[in-house]
């Protein structure tokens, strides 16, 4: 038992200080995902071809090597 | 060019090959017909772009699925762009099979091995209840 508990103890603490920052995170890529995905159905057509675009010059750079 | 040729054989009470006389057209209404005509075409494309999104149900598809639509809209740039045959599409196509051959095979092996400690598990059972044999 006297061996666990400083174990424990740093355990709580990198939880206690990690688990906020996590939850940050999470909350902070939720809004992303939902204005990304708001953005995308609002502008489908240019999102596409802003998509068709980027892989077209991304085909064009990785043939060239 | 022709406008100004037509103008002047007509002053002139001239015809043309075909015998009829060449109808007179300004400068002005030659640029109204190109004008009608680029706006014709432009609705026709319009028209047609409408048509195609309505039929394929591209609007629907995005709202429903929209990081794949992208996805697949990425890929077909990628594809028109003449990236199929490059190293990079080697480079992420053997990654992927490398990959999903690993997935595959480690139930195969979990099997394997269960099957193999089963046996031996067995053999040692049956060897200690058996041991004058």
């Amino acid at each position: 038992m006297h061996l666990t508990e400083p174990l424990e103890q740093a355990a709580s603490e990198i939880e206690n200080q990690v688990l906020p920052q996590l939850k940050l995170a999470k909350t902070k890529l939720v809004n992303l995902d939902a204005q990304v995905t708001t953005y995308i159905r609002a502008n489908p057509g240019r999102c596409l071809l802003g998509a068709v675009a980027a892989g077209y010059l991304i085909g064009k750079i990785a043939r060239r090597k | 060019m022709k406008t100004e040729e037509n103008s002047s054989h007509a002053s002139n009470g001239q015809h043309d090959a075909l015998g009829s006389e060449a109808p007179l057209i300004t400068v002005g209404q030659r640029i109204d017909r190109i004008c009608d005509a680029t706006q014709t075409a432009w609705k026709g494309g319009c028209e047609a772009v409408s048509e195609f999104k309505s039929v394929m149900d591209i609007d629907g598809r995005v709202d429903r699925n929209p990081y794949a639509m992208m996805a697949a809209a990425a890929g077909s740039g990628y594809v028109l762009g003449g990236g199929i045959f490059s190293p990079l599409t080697a480079r992420i196509v053997g990654l992927g099979l490398r990959l999903g051959l690993r997935l595959a095979a480690v139930p195969f092996i979990q099997r394997e091995l269960l099957g193999a400690v089963e046996v031996a598990r067995e053999s040692r059972t049956e060897s200690l209840s058996h041991p004058a044999q």
